[in-house]
């Protein structure tokens, strides 16, 4: 028997043609591809979207699309819980609940869809404003998309802020503790301040440049700037800001959300498409005699719709009835309310603040489409008291700027001068944030 | 260095060869010989036979020849070795001049310890040595399986503790198979297959909906295993546990098949023809209302205008039901001469299913040829080639279902062509008429498959063996679905979808062995390899509306196409020592080092270690004198290892951007779905340990084993805040356990000439407990009533309870209902309600069931009777599994079932069942079922006649079977078949019974011829 040590030549030669294949078939599958890298051919990551400028225009496109079609969100409890809308019998029992109840349970979707939608804008926001400078933009196009994530940023920590007592800013995978109104509004001024700065870089040809990627059509980036400044900056008391940048908004253009077909306009989609809402009577016949807006809003000539609960007395909508109804960002007069509002507060040049409330009033065409009320001038002496003046601007707010997502937040600053109070003064954290928020914020 | 103390084994051109080799060229013989039963004197097939000290062998053929060329002269050990029968040598010198024969006569036993594994060890070993649990089934026991038109299908009664169900009574239905339990929540549940070394696809993704409904985990009614043609097999071992399996890493924790085809042998060539004739029908039928008169449902849905008034109706069972026909037709050639071995295969399959117009048709050929080029190397190919092609039609939760529509239409509705019409009126409860759906709609299915492989084997010297494989599994399956226009509603424009799916697996494995011996009493084999995997899987779906008439392609009007692409590739690295210690106690330890690109970078490797050791303690002198005669053999063995599983996605670890169009613009938005770069694969630990026992001189045979495993970090998705952005992520977070044992009981109880008996007995049980959830009061619904919860197994039912009074018994209370214009009050049960804590009541949901059975047990026999005739009878059977009768209740619901009879005849209260008000059809608790049944699985004669009459016709041997498959069930369960599953092969849906194909009686007749 031969020993394992003792190979004839013919042996050696065939290990070493064994041994030299193997290593050539271990180099060979080496080189071939085993990289374990393998990337999601099916939908991109986050890496490669913002790596590139066609990436971030689509994330710029895709996070206004993320606020606008959260509008129905904010303003379905906005409405509801004040005396704007109410409930068709067809609707769902947690609008019904934010419709009479005092509290509603924070497991409803219609609780957390404000908050959830909100943060994933922000977000989209954050991703903008983190990747934005590692393209190597120009300043015109890149101040662009800063200040369009910005504004959008602002705009929804001000929705949130509107609809829950606290909300957490920072926005991590844990979740974070969340703030006082003060402090969110401050974050929303700082932004909205920012996102002004940035667009003073920023010439109007640069925008029509870009606006067929960047902007939804018929979105004004500038004046929505400025207005949505002066609109929180006169929730945050800062009076004076609030009226230099409600200046600075051209009263001729209407910045809004286009809805073209497939998607709805989401005041359509609630109160015609799914049937769940509608206006409430009494926002018609409040109104004050002659006063053309409700006509504006409200298909006033229609029989009363079956509501729930039956003793409301529910209209359909005129604004907006039409699935590709644009829904304006903010209303041009808007802007007049707030310095008469301003200048009421600070309680200086009533006069002046007369004059804005009564051009308000005195409205019988607009080169935009926007709510007329054809109303006489009131006196002078209607209007010279602050009193006098604050009623008068929380009726106007009511007719002008129906069901645009305010009037919740009116009711908290207006106080005593509103006849109405809010069937649910804030929604609750909603119940998911509650169980997996490290920072527990519902205590 | 000593030879004759030291165990050695020996290769088949595929196995491997542990001896120092004699090198020098020499002079050689042929060697033939023949090997016959010692009980009976009949040839046995398949027996291995192998030369000591070379790499020859042969396996004998029908009659028992064999025929071994090229022989060294001199002193030569051949050894035969089968399973079932007891190893035997003989010495014998190969001399010059005439050829030289060698005869074997083996006696049978009930299991040997000398049967050589290959998978799941690293290198081939023999039983002996491997100590963790390694099952093997004889390829003959799944070739010859009456009427199994697939290789899982075929195994169904034969490995013990499987839990293997038919899903669907459709031809080429899937087969659901359970090892040890269910191991995962989100992931897959059923185990790894692999053909000769080739990891094949075994998805049972639909890519069209026709059971279950896309949303619920889109099972289909077939998995792609039914295309593998179960008559080329040789071999199959299964490895249940994770000790086994290791060596598959983290694709594993389900267990692993490995199926071996046919090779050649060298010697004289064998010719083997068969043919074989089926016939099918339904086992029972549904039980339907026949009642003269009106029920309230008839007043509804079906014309009558009172109840109590005479009206007809017809059973569409009659219709939808016939006796299918089948044949199935193999032809295959095998032989070799010297370094050339091959065998080839042909076969044709054809199976009408019980349902009209379905049925299954499947091509395959197979060619496997080997070739030694040398003394130290060999190589073979391997390819089989399918097509397949069946048709079905939709069942279950399809609202086009066929056996649907029966179970929730009134039997007074007339379903049959309306000549006014022009067409099947519409069916008013669902919409599409369930003969036109039959006779006018399209369902097929058609599968084009290659697996094949390379393999090269190298000796470089004698102790040391080297092996590449490198294998393929590529296979094209298109479906389509055409719905005529105007089919379901006078408003439908009717739609065609046709999706393809292009799936590639690819596989290959570098493997090294050492044998060496490094004292008289301590051997020590070691084992490297490599592994490379890569899969690819690709969907084009396109689908079209508006059709024309008679238009049946994608080109209608209005289109819309989809596409979608995953990828996986997978590296490995695995060493196993093995070290035998005075041939009496074995210790092995293998790692496996493994890397998936499904996790990321720093997740991406990890290690699967095992343990075994095993210790054939009966062979111990001191054993063999105190207990020799009681017990013949005893071995103890004991194993531990690790597996892992993939992810339920193979992107999951990705945060992926969707489309989100604004203003007509194109969008991109973070979806909600956070990626999670950190996935690990589900980890299974598992422990083992049992013995395997031989008594009455290995006549009787008992094993058992009993084994503990837990599967952590289970990937569950789990809620974020909202205010992070996201709303859930992917987390390796839950647990789960499933401890068990299983016996199995081999004996050969009557062993003389003319008449042999050998029965095998099995038992098993297993229990499962979900131990971890994201948080404990979690709910985590699939399908209908199938939850997972901690504490329970998993999939239990979960539904709504009989509202009971103090003792127990259903409670009932007034209800106001409406009886031929008349208003009435009856008293009827209802659901339970629980009280919430803030007030307020809330429908009450409780465990109610457990699909998984208690215990499952199977029993077989085979009688061999004079020197031709084979009996063999297959008892499968499952103990205290639930079925939820979902098919019951709609039927009730409807007024489709006999028991709505009474409510017309007034036996029993009106509207108990029909649309009950009260909530019957959320109270699940009357559907759940007692599923326990006992199968006769299958049940064969075979005569056999070598006679010389046989040979007029140029043939050896010629047998005729006689054989049924599913023939009868023996079950309280009040539905159709308490094995089918709606769900097909989801992992937690199980034991639902919903207007699903029942299996169907099968009976076959064939003719084979052995030239």
């Amino acid at each position: 028997m031969t020993t394992s040590t003792h190979f004839s030549s013919a042996a050696r030669a065939a290990f070493r043609g064994a041994a030299r294949g193997c290593l050539a078939l271990l180099v060979a599958l080496a080189a071939t591809s085993c990289d374990l890298d393998l990337e999601n051919p099916n939908a991109p990551p986050e890496s490669e979207v913002v790596s590139d400028v066609d990436g971030m225009y689509a994330v710029a496109v895709g996070m206004q699309g993320q606020f606008a079609n959260s509008i129905d969100d904010y303003l379905t409890t906005n409405s509801l819980t004040t005396d704007e809308w109410g409930t068709l019998s067809k609707a769902l029992i947690s609008y019904q609940e934010m419709f009479t109840a005092p509290s509603i349970d924070n497991s409803y979707l219609l609780v957390e869809e404000p908050w959830a939608n909100s943060y994933e804008t922000i977000k989209s926001a954050n991703t903008i404003l983190a990747n934005i400078d590692q393209l190597g933009l120009g300043t015109g196009l890149r101040n662009q998309f800063t200040a369009l994530a910005k504004l959008f940023k602002a705009m929804s920590y001000g929705m949130l802020i509107q609809q829950y007592e606290k909300v957490p800013i920072t926005v991590g995978s844990g979740g974070a503790a969340a703030q006082p109104r003060e402090v969110v509004l401050d974050t929303v001024l700082v932004l909205l301040g920012s996102a002004s700065e940035d667009m003073q870089r920023v010439s109007d040809a640069d925008i029509a440049q870009s606006r067929a990627r960047l902007l939804g059509t018929g979105f004004d980036i500038r004046n929505t700037v400025s207005a949505m400044l002066a609109r929180y900056s006169l929730m945050a008391g800062e009076y004076e800001q609030a009226m230099d940048a409600a200046d600075a908004v051209n009263p001729a253009v209407l910045s809004v959300f286009a809805f073209p077909p497939p998607t709805r306009n989401p005041v359509e989609n609630l109160a015609f498409q799914l049937g769940y809402v509608g206006a409430l009577k009494s926002f018609v016949t409040q109104a004050e005699a002659g006063d053309r807006r409700p006509a504006y809003w409200v298909n006033v000539t229609a029989a009363p719709l079956p509501a729930n609960p039956a003793d409301s007395v529910i209209l359909p909508l005129a604004k907006y009835s039409s699935p590709d109804d644009p829904f304006p960002v903010y209303l041009p007069d808007e802007m007049k309310l707030i310095k008469a509002e301003a200048l009421a507060r600070m309680n200086e040049q009533l006069d002046v603040a007369a004059g804005l409330v009564n051009e308000v009033r005195t409205q019988t065409s607009s080169p935009v489409d926007e709510p007329l009320a054809g109303l006489p001038a009131l006196p002078a002496s209607a209007l010279d008291t602050q009193d006098e003046l604050l009623a008068e601007i929380a009726k106007q707010r009511r007719y002008e700027l129906f069901e645009q997502g305010l009037r919740w937040e009116d009711t908290r600053r207006f106080g005593n001068a509103f006849t109405t109070t809010p069937t649910v003064q804030f929604l609750p954290i909603p119940q998911q944030e509650c169980l997996t928020n490290t920072s527990h914020p519902c205590g | 260095m000593l030879v004759h103390r030291v165990r050695t084994w020996v290769s088949q051109p595929a196995l491997l060869l542990a001896l120092p080799a004699v090198l020098a060229a020499q002079q050689t013989r042929t060697v033939n010989g023949r090997v016959t039963d010692a009980s009976n004197g009949q040839p046995i097939v398949n027996v291995q036979i192998s030369v000591n000290g070379t790499l020859l062998g042969a396996l004998t053929s029908q009659d028992g020849r064999f025929t071994i060329s090229s022989v060294p002269t001199g002193a030569r050990t051949f050894v035969a070795r089968r399973i079932g029968y007891g190893t035997t040598r003989q010495d014998v010198t190969v001399g010059e001049g005439s050829p030289t024969e060698v005869n074997f006569v083996l006696a049978p036993v009930a299991k040997t310890l000398e049967e050589v594994v290959v998978s799941g060890v690293g290198a081939p070993a023999e039983r002996r040595v491997v100590g963790n649990t390694v099952e093997t089934v004889a390829g003959d026991a799944v070739s010859e399986a009456p009427a199994a038109t697939s290789i899982d299908q075929a195994l169904q009664g034969k490995i013990t503790g499987a839990v293997i169900s038919q899903n669907s009574g459709q031809p080429g239905g899937g087969v659901s198979v359970r090892l040890r339990g269910t191991n995962s929540i989100l992931g897959g549940s059923e185990p790894l297959y692999v053909v000769d070394g080739v990891i094949v696809d075994n998805s049972s993704e639909a890519l069209i909906s026709l059971s279950a409904n896309a949303s619920r985990g889109n099972a289909a009614i077939s998995n792609a295993l039914s295309d593998l043609d179960p008559d080329d097999i040789e071999r199959i071992e299964v490895l249940k546990g994770a000790a086994a399996a290791a060596l598959y890493g983290s694709r594993a924790n389900n267990g692993v098949i490995q199926i071996f085809t046919k090779r050649g042998q060298a010697g004289e060539t064998n010719v083997t023809l068969r043919s074989e004739y089926s016939l099918s029908r339904i086992a029972k039928r549904y039980q339907l209302n026949m009642s003269p008169y009106a029920g309230y449902t008839d007043v509804q849905y079906g014309g009558a205008d009172s109840i109590g008034e005479p009206i007809q109706r017809w059973d569409l069972q009659d219709e939808i039901l016939r006796t299918g026909q089948g044949t199935s037709n193999q032809l295959s050639i095998s032989g070799g001469s010297g370094p050339t071995t091959y065998f080839v295969s042909g076969g044709y399959d054809y199976d009408q299913g019980i349902i009209n117009n379905t049925d299954y048709r499947r091509w395959n050929l197979r060619t496997n040829l080997s070739q030694r080029l040398s003394d130290k190397i060999e190589v073979g190919v391997r390819g089989s080639y399918i097509d397949s092609k069946a048709n079905y039609v939709p069942e279950g939760e399809q609202t086009q279902g066929v056996l649907t529509s029966v179970i929730f239409t009134p039997t007074s509705v007339n379903q049959f062509f309306d000549k006014n019409l022009g067409r099947y009126p519409y069916n008013p409860v669902l919409g599409p008429n369930p003969l036109d759906v039959m006779n006018d709609w399209q369902a097929p299915q058609r599968v084009t498959r290659m697996v094949g492989g390379f393999e090269a084997t190298a000796h470089p010297f004698s102790s040391l063996t080297v092996k590449y494989l490198a294998g393929i599994d590529d296979y094209r399956q298109e479906d389509r679905y055409f719905q005529p226009p105007y089919s379901t509603s006078a408003t439908f424009t009717g739609s065609v979808e046709n999706p393809v799916a292009f799936s590639r697996q690819f596989n290959n494995d570098l493997t090294a062995t050492h044998v060496g011996q490094i004292s008289e009493m301590l051997g020590l084999t070691s084992t490297a390899g490599f592994r490379y995997t890569s899969d690819r899987r690709e969907v084009v779906r396109a689908a079209a509306s508006d059709l024309q008439p008679g238009q049946d392609l994608v080109s209608g009007a209005t289109q819309s196409a989809s596409q979608s692409l995953t990828e996986l590739r997978t590296m490995g690295l695995f060493l196993e020592e093995r070290a035998s210690i005075a041939d009496r106690l074995y210790l092995t330890a293998g790692i496996n080092y493994e890397a998936s690109s499904a996790f990321g970078p720093d997740e991406r490797w990890q290690f699967f270690p095992r343990l075994s050791a095993s210790y054939v303690i009966g062979e111990e002198p001191w054993f063999q004198q105190a207990l020799g005669n009681t017990v013949s053999s005893l071995r103890l063995r004991a194993a531990y290892g690790e597996t892992g599983g993939q992810p339920p996605g193979l992107y999951s670890r990705f945060a992926n951007y969707v489309d989100l169009p604004f203003s007509g613009k194109p969008g991109l938005v973070a979806s909600t779905l956070a990626g999670n770069d950190s996935l690990l694969p589900e980890r299974e630990r598992e422990y083992e340990f049992g013995f395997d026992a031989g008594f009455a001189r290995d006549r009787a045979q008992l094993e058992f084993t009993y084994y503990n495993r837990h599967v952590k970090d289970l990937v569950l998705s789990v809620p974020l805040p909202p205010s992070s952005g996201f709303s859930s992520q992917f987390q390796n977070i839950g647990e789960l356990s499933n401890n068990g044992i299983e016996v199995a009981l081999n004996t050969v109880n009557v062993s003389n000439p003319g008449f042999t008996w050998r029965s095998r007995l099995s038992y098993a049980r297993n229990r499962g407990k979900v131990t971890r959830l994201v948080t404990s009061a979690d709910t985590l619904l699939d399908g209908y009533l199938n939850v997972v919860v901690e504490g329970q197994p998993v999939g239990v039912f979960y539904g709504g309870v009989f509202a009971r009074n103090p003792d127990g018994t259903i409670a009932t209370k007034p209800t106001n209902l409406t009886y031929n214009g008349r208003d009435t009050t009856v008293n009827l049960p209802y659901r339970a309600q629980d009280t919430l804590p803030g007030g307020g009541l809330v429908n009450a949901s409780r465990i109610i069931g457990n699909p998984e059975p208690d215990f499952v047990a199977t029993f077989g026999n085979t009688f061999d009777i004079g020197k031709r005739l084979q009996v063999g009878v297959l008892l499968d059977g499952r103990f205290g599994n639930d079925v939820a009768n979902f098919s019951k209740r709609i039927a009730q619901l409807f007024g489709a079932d006999r028991s709505n009879e009474a409510e017309i005849s007034g036996d029993t209260t009106f509207r108990v069942y029909s649309l009950n008000p009260n909530g019957r059809s959320t109270t699940y608790e009357a559907y759940i079922e007692d599923g326990s049944f006992v199968k006769l699985r299958e049940i064969s004669t075979a005569l056999s006649f070598d006679d010389p009459w046989v040979q007029r016709f140029g043939a050896r041997r010629l047998t005729l079977r006689v054989a049924g498959r599913n023939l009868y069930t023996w079950t309280d369960y009040s539905g159709l078949d308490p094995e089918i599953n709606m769900f097909s092969a989801s992992t937690v849906s199980r034991g639902v019974d919903f207007a699903t194909t029942p299996l169907p009686r099968q009976f076959t007749m064939s003719v084979s011829l052995n030239f």
